[in-house]
């Protein structure tokens, strides 16, 4: 399989993801998280996880990364909107999602299909 | 095939735990106090916070009280005000009751520490209050063995008491029946007519047990009823249907003109609520828990760094083993989920011994201290979730690289 060379801005955007969601994982136990029940925290850590391993599949230039990070904003969104989560938070979530999601596509058709 | 890869996995991940014991140990032991850390921090801020919203609702939910002091208070708190206020007195009470519509009870209370004794047995510093008949309406308790005091007892101020568990323990101790019998409180006779239920301790010490109910006419010669060392309130709750806000409003224009007030006086008195108390204690609660969040957030993140680490040793160890199986015919996808799967099981290994420690923990606090400190389903579920995550966080990048390894290169690999 051919490598498929990383651009300078993808690299720049996956690094600052991963130190977002890094940074986002506490969240999950704040106490307004925790009161809106059992399995939210758990419903929403997974979210978090799963955009990490989208961050690593766009860092390896792979097109299930982009898909998956797409998936995983728009999962990300309804599920905070479900919740009646509208803190700055999540207009700042959507606001860098949506840049980083405009790169990725950019680029999309020089990545590879393959996992 | 899912269970045959769970299996290959766990295989793997206990050689990897036995074969380099201390390693392990040492990677696993970032997550386990991680989790550790922060579900210690739920665990004990939960059973606070129950302790306490029972307490507060033990005092009576729906409930004025009309005080000399506020229970909440600004940094710009003019005590010296209220230093000079009258403490609420009996009389007051009777005219409330005539006076207040929105009330479904009132009743007043006053209390001071006293010995109480029977023959050699001696309780010191037992809480002895003083009701008024209705004041049982609003304070919650349960009577497990006699009965309350009937309303010409409590008016001619007959001398006959309810005991807490503490007190009945410390007066009765070889479990021998209380009701009938007469002990001295503050030197006084004083017949035992019932038992109050144990409650357990209280963060706000207002637990019944700890204390000897007495009606307010026999309390009222035991102490000085004018002073503030009695601690004497009215309570008041609200009908249903009546707000707080619509009492406290009604209670506050009786209140001015039984103290006879002048319209552009001050009040001279607080009126307190229970949810309020709670609301302070809400937000209290919630730093400590946002506190505890941002600690062990970031300690259970270095223990993931811990489970990345020692997954790229465990990747470089097996690399001519994983080139053996992909030139066997294993998918990327198989030798992914292999090392996912590792890491999340010494990730599951690890908070499980987190949580199994916080058990012990609250096993140990239950026995030193009287309150109820429970590992809640939630925090269970959280610690375990959370272990999950961070496996499948901290073991992506090296499985993921081992499942793009070329298996001739892998294979070649010393």
């Amino acid at each position: 399989m051919a490598h498929v060379q990383r651009p300078k801005i993808i690299s720049i955007i996956t690094i600052t993801s991963i130190i977002l969601i890094l940074l986002a994982f506490p969240m999950l136990f704040m106490p307004s998280i925790k009161r809106m029940g059992d399995f939210i925290p758990m419903t929403i850590g997974i979210i978090i996880t799963l955009q990490f391993i989208s961050v690593i599949g766009i860092w390896h230039m792979k097109q299930w990364g982009v898909q998956l990070f797409i998936a995983m904003f728009t999962i990300r969104v309804v599920t905070f909107m479900l919740l009646e989560v509208f803190d700055f938070r999540f207009f700042f979530n959507i606001f860098y999602s949506l840049l980083f999601i405009i790169f990725f596509l950019i680029y999309y058709k020089e990545m590879d299909k393959n996992l | 095939m899912v269970f045959t890869l769970l299996k290959e996995s766990i295989v793997f991940a206990w050689q990897a735990l036995v074969s380099n014991k201390l390693r392990t140990f040492l990677s696993l032991l970032g997550i386990t106090i991680g989790i550790f850390a922060i579900i210690t921090v739920f665990t004990i801020v939960d059973s606070l916070e129950r302790n306490i919203r029972g307490s507060v609702q033990s005092l009576g939910e729906n409930v004025v009280f009309v005080m000399k002091w506020p229970w909440t208070f600004g940094p710009d708190y003019p005590w010296w005000k209220y230093m000079n206020r009258p403490v609420p007195v009996y009389s007051e009470l009777a005219e409330l009751q005539r006076k207040i519509k929105g009330a479904d009870a009132l009743g007043f209370r006053i209390g001071a520490r006293k010995t109480l004794k029977q023959n050699n047995n001696t309780v010191e510093n037992a809480i002895v209050s003083g009701w008024s008949f209705d004041y049982s309406k609003i304070k919650s308790f349960d009577i497990i063995d006699g009965r309350y005091f009937r309303e010409d007892e409590a008016e001619g101020g007959y001398n006959v008491v309810l005991l807490g568990y503490s007190v009945a323990q410390g007066l009765f101790p070889n479990d021998e029946n209380a009701v009938g019998k007469t002990i001295k409180v503050a030197g006084r006779n004083c017949k035992v007519i019932g038992l109050i239920k144990k409650e357990g301790e209280s963060m706000l010490g207002n637990s019944m047990d700890n204390q000897a109910i007495v009606p307010y006419n026999f309390g009222r010669l035991l102490m000085d009823v004018k002073s503030e060392n009695s601690d004497p309130f009215i309570a008041a709750k609200a009908k249903p249907g009546v707000t707080n806000a619509q009492l406290k409003d009604e209670i506050t224009g009786v209140m001015r003109e039984i103290r006879g007030l002048k319209p552009l006086a001050d009040d001279d008195f607080a009126l307190n609520e229970t949810n309020l108390l709670s609301k302070n204690f809400d937000g209290l609660f919630d730093m400590v828990s946002i506190a505890g969040a941002i600690i062990g957030g970031f300690s259970i993140l270095v223990g993931g760094f811990g489970i990345a680490n020692i997954m790229f040793v465990s990747v470089r160890e097996r690399t001519n083993i994983i080139g053996i199986q992909k030139s066997l015919g294993a998918k990327n996808y198989f030798i992914l989920s292999q090392f996912l799967f590792e890491a999340v099981f010494l990730s599951l290994i690890g908070g499980i011994i987190g949580l199994l420690l916080i058990y012990i923990l609250t096993l140990s606090l239950h026995s030193v201290i009287d309150m109820e400190i429970t590992l809640t389903r939630s925090n269970i579920i959280l610690g375990l979730s959370v272990s999950v995550l961070i496996g499948i966080i901290s073991g992506f990048i090296p499985a993921y690289g081992a499942s793009q390894l070329d298996p001739v290169e892998a294979i070649r690999t010393n």
